[in-house]
């Protein structure tokens, strides 16, 4: 599997995150997306006319849009990331997978402006981000007000993988995180899956490593 | 809230957000804080600030016992002394070198911090437990007129099934803990969070228009 994917990238993370966390391995394809506009070229856009990044190639099968791609790989190698058959938990991974469209619409705009200066109206993206930020806690509140740690049950699902990163990324578009205790334990909870990888911006938990002892002399 | 909060408790985070083995930012009314629980369960509060860069220790780890800044690793105890430089293996921290605390109670699921040695002990929830922290961009008097309700001299204010405890943070930002009767079902602490999240609307709308003064 060929992963189409820009480091900075919160929706090629998604991709390199789920498949992580399920033992996937993907052949990664760097696109110059900055300052390069590859995602715009003649044969990126013969893969995705959308002119979007991830792209996913499986042979003659190519997926766009991040949260199809999750699927994908979820239903291929870890089915237990899909909803289960409770029609409530079915209801709530599309609610999240939805609403993580929102985030990239906000947050995600916030960010690429403050980041890539890209144009758009910084106030009322952040603003927005701010109101995707309050739906995500109150709805984290009455899962855990249920007994549940994530957003569809008491067990990750591929839309907690939708929405982490942009949240995760939130300062890079100056919206600050400080106001959400809920989401907080969440993305604790998801960092301290097995398997976790990095991205520029979302670190792993550092007192989950042991910690480094350098002898006196050493250093 | 009172402006001079020298010697009186504020309520800064509920116990349940804050595990064993981690650290948040959280504010008494002047300053930033970095609020931390170590691995055996005990609470500290310092200045969100380490003395070696200036980084935002809310930012750090906690490992055992002690509080590490992200930036150099720069490690403090509960009581603010510094116990470890990673880069000077060999060297022990001089006790000139240390990080501004404050003192801390926990009670009925709530921490509370002061500046100073308060007087008293922070206010009993008298068959109310927490249910959730929400940051309200609003005044008190804004969060008032959206309960219907004022609040007393511990900053509590009664609105129908809910209770709520106020913490002024910025100009125009308040952190509200709610609170709901300890015996209340879990539909209805859904409900009285919702409930909470409309009186939010409401008291943002009233200092959007300021029709409060």
């Amino acid at each position: 599997m060929k992963l189409y994917d820009y480091i900075l990238s919160p929706s090629g993370y998604k991709v390199r995150l789920m498949a992580a966390l399920i033992g996937v391995k993907l052949e990664l394809r760097p696109v110059d997306f900055h300052p390069g506009l590859e995602h715009r070229s003649p044969e990126l856009l013969s893969l995705n006319p959308a002119g979007s990044i991830p792209i996913l190639e499986d042979g003659d099968l190519i997926l766009t849009e991040s949260s199809a791609i999750l699927v994908y790989l979820a239903a291929k190698a870890a089915p237990k990331w899909l909803a289960g058959e409770k029609p409530e938990e079915a209801a709530r991974v599309q609610q999240w997978l939805s609403f993580s469209g929102r985030l990239t619409a906000s947050l995600g705009a916030a960010r690429l402006h403050e980041m890539l200066l890209r144009p758009g109206d910084i106030a009322a993206l952040q603003a927005q981000g701010m109101a995707a930020l309050r739906e995500l806690e109150a709805g984290l509140v009455e899962q855990r007000l249920r007994g549940m740690r994530f957003l569809a049950a008491d067990r990750p699902t591929v839309a907690d993988i939708a929405c982490f990163p942009y949240v995760a990324l939130a300062p890079d578009g100056g919206v600050l995180l400080d106001a959400y205790p809920t989401i907080r334990l969440w993305s604790r909870a998801l960092r301290s899956l097995d398997g976790f990888i990095e991205m520029p911006g979302i670190h792993r938990l550092h007192e989950l490593k042991p910690e480094p002892q350098i002898e006196p002399g050493e250093a | 809230m009172l402006a001079d909060t020298t010697g009186s408790w504020t309520p800064v985070a509920l116990s349940a957000d804050l595990p064993a083995g981690t650290v948040n930012p959280a504010r008494i009314a002047t300053e930033s804080i970095a609020l931390w629980r170590s691995d055996s369960g005990r609470v500290a509060a310092s200045a969100d600030r380490c003395p070696h860069r200036g980084m935002r220790l809310s930012h750090g780890f906690v490992r055992g016992e002690a509080i590490s800044c992200i930036y150099h690793g720069w490690s403090y105890a509960q009581a603010g002394n510094c116990l470890r430089i990673p880069a000077h293996p060999g060297l022990v921290p001089p006790e000139t070198i240390r990080v501004v605390t404050h003192a801390v109670e926990e009670a009925d699921g709530v921490i509370w911090v002061a500046f100073g040695t308060p007087a008293s002990i922070p206010p009993k929830l008298d068959g109310f437990v927490p249910l959730r922290s929400l940051t309200i961009l609003a005044m008190t008097a804004q969060i008032e007129a959206a309960a219907g309700a004022v609040a007393n001299s511990e900053g509590l204010i009664e609105s129908g099934t809910i209770r709520l405890l106020l913490s002024t943070q910025h100009e125009g930002e308040t952190l509200v803990h709610v609170l709901v009767k300890d015996d209340a079902d879990v539909a209805t602490r859904i409900t009285a969070s919702r409930t909470a999240e409309n009186l939010r609307r409401t008291a943002e709308d009233l200092q959007g228009k300021g029709s409060v003064q």
